[in-house]
Parts: structure tokens; C-alpha cells; sequence
């Protein structure tokens, strides 16, 4: 990218609008670049690529295995570099080809959008709860799960980059922009967000929890209880060095919180960088069943991932923590 | 028989329903102020016809299995299913303003926790084949008489899937069943790609096998005709292509881009109700839907159980995959409501045990991973069949949308996945299955059986026939030594210890291959002194972790996990998952780090670190620590 993010802290934009900004954006200087979308340009803002760079742009209509195997084909030979755009879960369509793609050395990058319980209203079918599941299992896979649009153009930028299969996981909500333009970010680099030297507890938390986490850390000062809260920024490779001496430095104690099902997600993906370590005590919360059409607020105080830790029955004020 | 035209008064009140269920589809989404009326309209005469003309059903009663099955693959179109359900008299007709409220169960897109509704749908291009799998039920198992319907968006005739059940469809005469394609010429962010052109899907209808019928989709009359035309063609199903209008009665929005998705604009929205409604002539004339022609029983629900023991004795050698033929053979010599398919994997698979012990009762459904998933799943709606369908693990990738989406649809179907891992050997990575295990964890509703020789295999195909949601098997290629006595009793989420003694130093967590590996390397440990505890999961998903973390204890907290998997999301993070929260238990993950290549299978397990070689080194690393 030739100039830095031009969002400022506060302003409000969803991550999937990041994601075609961010796009467009790379597409205007490098000619190589290419995007495809699977009939939702309008969800995954790759309509705003579409719009300035036409010739560059493919639909693949509701075809998602077609649409992979596409960009697998594109990018061959470096002859383009390739973001494929699309609902997250529905990349669960196209599992095979991404499987197989990891066995092509392709380095093929993706954006899945409306992830978690973020598409509310549409119900289940919409909601992407194992997609982090499924590309941590891929050798290969890159995963970016930035919070904000800074962020989300910086991991466009890295995955641009990257080899390997490359996938961001981005969400319908606006949320504020919570890092400066000029913020440094890498791959399996976790940004601790919010700190202080009486932190009892780290809180991890990514794209919509990663905002309820730090709203919770707002509520929580007030009652003079004091949280450490980290974003990952990539899934994996997973910062295990930043995760461990934080937690060391809370006295042990993590609580993660992610937007997708217990399995194979961040919270696992946490444990396993963790698992050895000595005297850490180890809370996750995620989405335990399928879930149901509600608004999206409604949806994660049920499933207990949103804002309000404190009130949750389950034992995970800071002060009842072993 | 010749088709007799409908009554004037019949066709006026078929048109009649038609705008009312335009109406309540307005209503609807405005309620919530999100939805997709647009499409609705688009499909009015089509559901209007065959609600209330076509379809033989008692509305009182949608799961009765002698009605006419209907499934609304294009599943954003859901507000117009339950208005035609509201005025069926099903739905109360006030619900119908709850719509995508957190607690009406008339959700953004259909799902069974409404009766009238047998599988999930709005994951585009999957109702086809769901549809098929109904069909097939119903000609070649049920042998009755009830009649399928599956309507289709034209956006979504881009999903190959759709192909892959016209084919099987027509491969199979299934002439029970009739796709309705609503052909609205607009796609969600912009036109599909055939836009109008009917000429261009009546071709591919036809080629794919279809009795094909071009249509106004919003002429009450021709619809009936074709209709019925359907019904009376032997031998081959029929695909109604109807052209409709997206937004159809709807002033200024009828067939305009952007509009998909979208609610009625507040300030709009009652005149474009009035308009309709002044449409309307007799709006009290009710139309009762014809009833069935006859009654299927209900399904046997008794629990099935294997008529003889597993005849397997210790020590015998014999493949999983194996194993699982036998032992699906043995289910179905229990019971009739056992069938089978397979995507052309059945001599390796061993599906073709049953087939030919059971013929009529297996279906082939050549390479088309996701329509035999989709055929499993219509096969075991409403309880009619319990399926059990294979292929290689590593192709149930995929289908794994539509693994989801049986989840969604509260599905009881069993899919067996062979050849996992690296232990296949020479045919290479791409035939490997090695992220099976997290891709079916990741399932909210899947038992995950992973049995380590031909008695634990067996018991693992009867309690998946018994157990609700999905289960998902993992068999593997190469023979293995039986190590369970026949009259071995298994239960879901418990483990077996099947090495102990009273100075384990490490706790071995091994599954299918790995599990061997295991026992070889205690055998092999054990010559030098040193013991370990063995423990055979059986399930992954539940996991015993009481088990697990009751052996860690007693090996001074010390687990290795080893697998023919990669590292994520499979045994090893189920165990890490289960002990995590556990003070003092250390874990050590042997799993396949990267992807492979073809080679001997010994070599492989050598190379990925996974062999008894590898688990005897890592014993001696913690055992040195």
C-alpha cells in the first residue's frame, strides 16, 4: 500500500467495509491484484473494488467451489494476486477446494464476511461458527481476524504478501476504529489494547468481541476491577509469546471470548499455545448451540459472548477466579 | 385422463391467495424490518397453486408422512411459506408479524422447529437435493404415493449442487418429484446470469433428463396445467421453469434492480398493500388443501440392535473400513429401515457388503459428495429411513456446507469417512483425510466415533444408528488387530484404558492407527521397564474426559496425544479442551505438523512423527523432564 490507513480513532466502520476499501485500495496500485465474489458484493464490500477497478473484477455468481477453484486458477504461475470474497460460511462450501488448494501451494487470498452471529436476523444458515475451525486445520492457512478498519487494511495488505492460503474473517457491525494510521501490525503479532499494572485478568477477544471486551473493560473500571485485554490480530499463526507473558502478568489467569463455537476456534486455539504452562487458569466462552434469528445484541447476551461478563452465572468475575 | 380446467371461481380464488400472500409477505418483513419480499412476490401463484390446488396434505398435521412434501430450497423466500401455512390455518395469523423476533420460531429462513418444514434451508442450491433423497423414499422405499415439490431461485441454479440432483433425479425416474424453478431474472446484487432467457433453462433441464415445462409463473391457469401434467409423466421427474417478476404487484419495484433483500419502505408500503388488496374479489372464499390419497404408517422408532454378536477374536486383522461393511450389513439384517449410498466409493468404502446383501436398499449416488449427503438427509426426514452414508473422509470436505446445514435441520443422518490420514499411504495428500476431525467437532450436534479395530467398529455402526444428530465415523484403510473380546460393551463418551498398571509414568491418548502405535510402543517401553497407560477415546466428540483426566492424575499429569490428523481441532485439541481447565496436566501433541506426500504407509507415520517410534521418543522426553 502506498499511504497509510486514513481513518481516525473513534469513527466508526464495519470491518467488512474495511476489507473493500482496504481492496480497492491495493487494486489502484498494483495492477495485478484481482477480486471475485460470489453474488455478495454488496455484504462483502467487494462491490467497491468492482466499482473502481471493473475490468478486474469477477463475478462468480453463487457458485463458491467454482469461485475458489477461480482464484486457484488466477493465481497460478503469480499470473495474479486474488482475493475471493464471500459470506464466511459459506466458504464451508467450498472446504474440498481449500483443502486442496493448501496441497497446490496456492497462495489464494479470502475474505469472509457476516461472521458469528453478526448477520442476526437471516438465522443460522448465514452465520459463520466454524470457519475458524476449518482454516486452522489447513497447513498452510494464514488467518487475520482484525478488529477494526485500520487493521483490516493492514491485514489485506500482509495477506497481499503472505503465501500460503490467506483468510479474513470480517463482520457486519460498525465498530470504532481503535488503532492509529500509522500502527505497525505483522503477522502472529498480538496487540495488547488496553493495560494496566493492576490487570487481574487477560481478556482475548477478536473482531465483535474484541469490542465487547473492551467495552467490559470500561464497565469493570469502574468498580476499580481491572482487565488486560489483547487482540490476536491473526488466529494463526497465534502470538503465544505475547499471550503467555500477559497472562503470567495477570497472575495466570485468561478468559477468551470469540464469536464462532467452542471447536477448533480461537479459545482452542489459545489453549493449545498455552496448555503447558504452569499455574494458568483458563476460562473460554464461545457459542455452545446453533443459534436462532434474533438482533445480534439479543443473540450474544444468549450465547454469553457479549459485553457483560460480570453478570454471567457462570464463575468468571475476575475476584471468584482461582 | 384429461386434464380438466379449474372452475372460474377456483382460479379467481387461487389468484386471490396469491395477493394475500404477497400481503402478509409485505407485512412480515416490515414487522421486522428486514427480509426479502421481493422474492416473495415473485413466487405468489406458484406457492398459491400448489398450496391450495396441487398438493395433497392434512395442514393440521405437515409431518404426516402420507402428505405431499414441500421444500422451500430458495429459503429467503420464507415469509411467504408461512403466510401460505397462516392461511392454510397452521399458523395463527397474528404470529406471522413475529417474524426473525428472538423468540418466534418463524426464524429469517426456515429451519424444522416448524413442523411444516422437514430440512433447514438458505444455504443456497441444497433443497434439490434434500428433495431428491424424499423421492426416492418415497418410490423405491415407502413405495407410496406422496408427491415431492422443491422450489428454486434462478440465482441459486448457479450452485452445482443443484446439477448434481437433476442428474441423480433423473437417473433414478424420480417422477414423484417436481422442481419449480422461479425464474425472477434478478440475483441478489445484481441480474443471474441467464437472466430471462428460458429458453437456455428449458435446455438444460431437458439435457440433465427433466420433462420440462416453460411457464408464466404468475398465470394461475397454465400453472395448474403443468401441474398437473407433472403428475401424470412416468418415468422421469418434471422441472416447471416458470418467468416471474421479481416484486411482482408491486408498483414501481416489480422487476427493478436493488431491491432484493430489502423491506417495503415505511412511507410505501400501505399503498402498495391497497393496491393489492383492491386485487383481491373474494377474500373470504377459503380453498382447502385436497388430502392425502392414502395413510403411511408412522416410522418404527424401536431401536435397532445387531441380531449377533461382532464374530471377531482377538488378534484377528481386519481394516475398520472393513469392519464398517460387515457391521452395516449386520444393521441392515436387523432392520428395513436401514439403507445406504455411496459417492462410487464402495469397494473401498465396504458399503458394497451391504449392497449386495441388501441391493434395493443402496444407492449409488456416484461422484457427487454433496448430493449424497443431501439424498441421506431427504432419506431420513421424518424418520422414514435411518442412512448411513460413505465415501473417503477427506470428501465429506466437500459436502461440509451441507454437513452444516443438516445440523441446522436437526438431521439424524450417519456419514462413515475412510481412509483417514496418512496412514493410506501411496495414493498422496490429496486422498488423505487429515482436518475431518475438526471439521465434524466443529458440529454442534455430531457424535464423533473414531473405533480402533472391527468389534469397536461395529458397535460404533449401531449406536450411530441409534444416536439423534449427526454422527460421523472415521475408518481406516490398513489392517488392524482386533483388541476388544466380542461381548465388549461401548458406549458414546466413554473411553476405554486398554493398558494400565500401577507405575504408568505417562498417559497415551491414541485413536484408529495411532492407537495400535501406541500399544506397540507400550510393548515396547514395557521391555525396559517403563509402563504407560493407553487409552482409546472411541468417541472424540463427546470425549470421556473424566476418564482422561482421572488417568492423567494417576501418571502424574502426563498426556500424550498422538494422531493421524493434523494439529488442529482433532484429538489432541479435544483433549487440551477437556483437561485445560485442569491444574498440574501437561499434554504433549504428536500430530501430523504439515502436508504430505505419498509414500509406504509405515514410512508416513514415521515421517509425521507419528508412529510408535515417535511416542516412545516423546515418552522419554517427559519421562526425562
Amino acid at each position: 500500500m502506498p499511504s497509510a490507513p486514513n481513518y481516525k480513532p473513534g469513527e466508526k466502520i464495519a470491518t467488512c467495509k474495511g476489507y473493500g476499501m482496504a481492496v480497492a485500495k491495493l487494486g489502484r496500485y498494483n495492477e495485478r491484484v484481482v477480486a471475485m465474489d460470489v453474488d455478495t458484493k454488496n455484504f462483502t464490500c467487494s462491490e467497491i473494488f468492482k466499482n473502481e477497478h471493473p475490468n478486474r473484477f469477477i463475478e462468480c455468481y453463487s457458485a463458491e467451489q467454482n469461485m475458489v477453484s477461480v482464484a486457484t486458477g488466477c493465481a497460478a504461475r503469480e499470473r495474479n494476486i486474488v482475493f475471493a470474497s464471500g459470506l464466511a460460511t459459506f466458504f464451508t462450501r467450498a472446504y474440498d477446494q481449500l483443502r486442496m488448494a493448501a496441497i497446490s501451494d496456492s497462495n489464494i487470498n479470502l475474505c469472509g464476511s457476516h461472521c458469528g452471529l453478526s448477520d442476526g436476523e437471516d438465522g443460522p444458515a448465514h452465520m459463520g461458527l466454524e470457519d475458524m475451525a476449518i482454516f486452522r486445520a489447513i497447513p498452510t492457512a494464514t488467518i487475520f481476524y482484525p478488529s477494526d478498519a485500520v487493521s483490516t487494511e493492514k491485514a489485506v495488505e500482509l495477506a497481499a504478501n503472505t503465501k500460503g492460503v490467506c483468510y479474513i474473517r470480517t463482520a457486519r457491525p460498525e465498530t470504532a476504529i481503535i488503532y492509529n494510521s500509522n500502527e505497525d501490525f505483522h503477522v502472529g503479532q498480538a496487540k495488547v489494547v488496553c493495560q494496566s499494572k493492576e490487570d487481574q485478568v487477560t481478556v482475548i477477544g477478536a473482531g465483535m468481541t474484541l469490542h465487547e471486551a473492551l467495552a467490559a473493560a470500561e464497565q469493570l473500571k469502574k468498580e476499580r476491577i481491572y482487565i488486560r485485554v489483547i487482540d490476536p490480530f491473526t488466529i494463526k499463526p497465534l502470538d503465544a509469546k505475547t499471550i503467555i507473558d500477559h497472562v503470567r502478568a495477570t497472575r495466570g489467569r485468561v478468559i477468551t471470548v470469540e464469536d464462532h463455537y467452542y471447536e477448533g476456534g480461537l479459545g482452542e486455539a489459545v489453549c493449545s499455545a498455552i496448555v503447558n504452562e504452569p499455574g494458568f487458569t483458563f476460562q473460554r466462552l464461545a457459542v455452545t448451540h446453533i443459534p436462532r434469528s434474533g438482533k445480534m445484541c439479543d443473540l450474544l447476551k444468549i450465547h454469553g459472548i457479549d459485553l457483560n461478563l460480570f453478570a454471567l452465572p457462570r464463575p468468571l468475575h475476575p475476584n471468584q477466579m482461582k | 385422463m384429461s386434464y380438466h380446467k379449474p372452475d372460474e371461481k377456483t382460479l379467481q380464488a387461487l389468484k386471490d391467495i396469491a395477493n394475500k400472500l404477497r400481503i402478509h409477505s409485505i407485512k412480515e418483513t416490515s414487522a421486522s424490518n428486514s427480509g426479502h419480499p421481493t422474492s416473495c412476490c415473485s413466487a405468489a401463484e406458484l406457492m398459491s397453486v400448489l398450496f391450495f390446488h396441487t398438493m395433497r396434505y392434512k395442514a393440521q398435521d405437515p409431518r404426516n408422512p402420507s402428505n405431499d412434501r414441500f421444500i422451500l430450497s430458495k429459503g429467503h423466500a420464507a415469509p411467504i411459506l408461512y403466510a401460505a401455512w397462516a392461511e392454510a390455518g397452521f399458523i395463527k395469523e397474528s404470529e406471522l408479524l413475529n417474524l426473525r423476533k428472538i423468540d418466534s420460531d418463524l426464524e429469517g429462513h426456515p429451519t424444522p422447529k416448524l413442523a411444516f418444514v422437514d430440512v433447514a434451508t438458505g444455504s443456497l442450491g441444497q433443497g434439490l437435493g434434500a428433495a431428491c433423497g424424499m423421492a426416492y423414499t418415497g418410490k423405491y422405499f415407502d413405495k407410496a404415493s406422496y408427491r415431492v415439490y422443491c422450489m428454486l431461485g434462478d440465482g441459486e441454479c448457479s450452485e452445482g449442487s443443484v446439477w448434481e440432483a437433476m442428474a441423480f433425479a433423473s437417473y433414478y425416474k424420480l417422477d414423484n418429484l417436481v422442481a419449480i424453478l422461479d425464474v425472477n431474472r434478478l440475483g441478489q446484487s445484481e441480474a443471474a446470469p441467464l437472466q430471462h432467457n428460458m429458453n437456455a433453462y428449458k435446455e438444460r433441464c431437458a439435457a440433465f433428463g427433466f420433462n420440462t415445462y416453460v411457464v408464466d409463473g404468475h398465470d394461475v391457469e397454465e400453472l395448474c396445467k403443468a401441474l398437473w401434467h407433472a403428475e401424470q409423466t412416468k418415468g422421469k421427474p418434471t422441472a416447471i421453469v416458470a418467468k416471474t417478476f421479481k416484486g411482482k404487484g408491486l408498483k414501481g419495484i416489480e422487476d427493478q434492480d436493488n431491491w432484493h433483500g430489502k423491506p417495503m419502505p415505511k412511507d410505501r408500503a400501505e399503498e402498495l398493500i391497497n393496491d393489492l388488496l383492491s386485487q383481491i374479489q373474494s377474500p373470504n372464499k377459503p380453498l382447502h388443501p385436497q388430502l392425502p390419497n392414502e395413510n403411511v404408517a408412522l416410522a418404527d422408532l424401536t431401536p435397532i440392535h445387531l441380531l449377533t454378536a461382532p464374530e471377531y477374536k482377538i488378534g484377528d486383522k481386519i481394516s475398520t473400513r472393513k469392519a464398517y461393511g460387515v457391521a452395516l450389513k449386520k444393521m441392515g439384517d436387523a432392520s428395513p429401515r436401514v439403507v445406504a449410498m455411496d459417492g462410487d466409493t464402495k469397494n473401498s468404502t465396504f458399503s458394497d457388503i451391504f449392497k449386495k446383501a441388501h441391493p434395493d436398499r443402496f444407492i449409488e449416488c456416484f461422484i457427487a459428495e454433496q448430493n449424497m449427503v443431501s439424498v441421506a438427509i431427504g432419506c431420513a426426514t421424518r424418520d422414514r429411513t435411518v442412512s448411513f452414508a460413505s465415501t473417503f473422509a477427506a470428501f465429506f470436505a466437500r459436502a461440509y456446507d451441507h454437513i452444516r446445514m443438516a445440523a441446522i435441520s436437526q438431521s439424524n443422518v450417519n456419514l462413515v469417512g475412510s481412509h483417514c490420514g496418512v496412514s493410506i499411504g501411496e495414493d498422496g495428500p490429496s486422498q488423505m483425510a487429515l482436518e475431518d476431525l475438526a471439521m465434524f467437532r466443529a458440529i454442534p450436534t455430531c457424535t464423533v466415533f473414531y473405533p480402533s479395530d472391527g468389534v469397536s467398529t461395529e458397535r460404533a455402526v449401531e449406536l450411530a444408528a441409534n444416536t439423534k444428530g449427526i454422527c460421523f465415523i472415521r475408518t481406516s484403510r490398513p489392517d488392524t488387530a482386533v483388541i476388544y473380546d466380542a461381548g465388549e460393551k461401548f458406549e458414546v463418551g466413554k473411553a476405554k484404558v486398554v493398558r494400565q498398571s500401577d507405575t504408568d509414568q505417562v498417559t497415551v491418548i491414541g485413536a484408529g492407527v495411532t492407537l495400535h502405535e501406541a500399544l506397540a510402543a507400550h510393548d515396547e517401553l514395557a521391555k525396559e521397564g517403563l509402563n504407560i497407560r493407553v487409552i482409546d477415546p472411541f468417541t472424540i466428540k463427546p470425549l470421556d474426559a473424566s476418564t482422561i483426566v482421572a488417568s492423567a492424575r494417576a501418571t502424574e499429569g502426563r498426556v500424550i496425544t498422538v494422531e493421524d490428523h493434523y494439529k488442529e481441532g482433532g484429538l489432541g485439541e479435544a483433549v487440551l479442551s477437556a483437561v485445560g481447565e485442569e491444574p498440574g496436566i501437561v499434554v504433549h501433541r504428536l500430530a501430523v505438523s504439515r502436508v504430505p506426500q505419498s509414500g509406504k504407509p509405515q514410512e508416513l507415520l514415521d515421517m509425521f512423527g507419528i508412529s510408535a517410534k515417535s511416542i516412545v521418543a516423546a515418552v522419554r522426553h517427559t519421562f526425562a523432564n
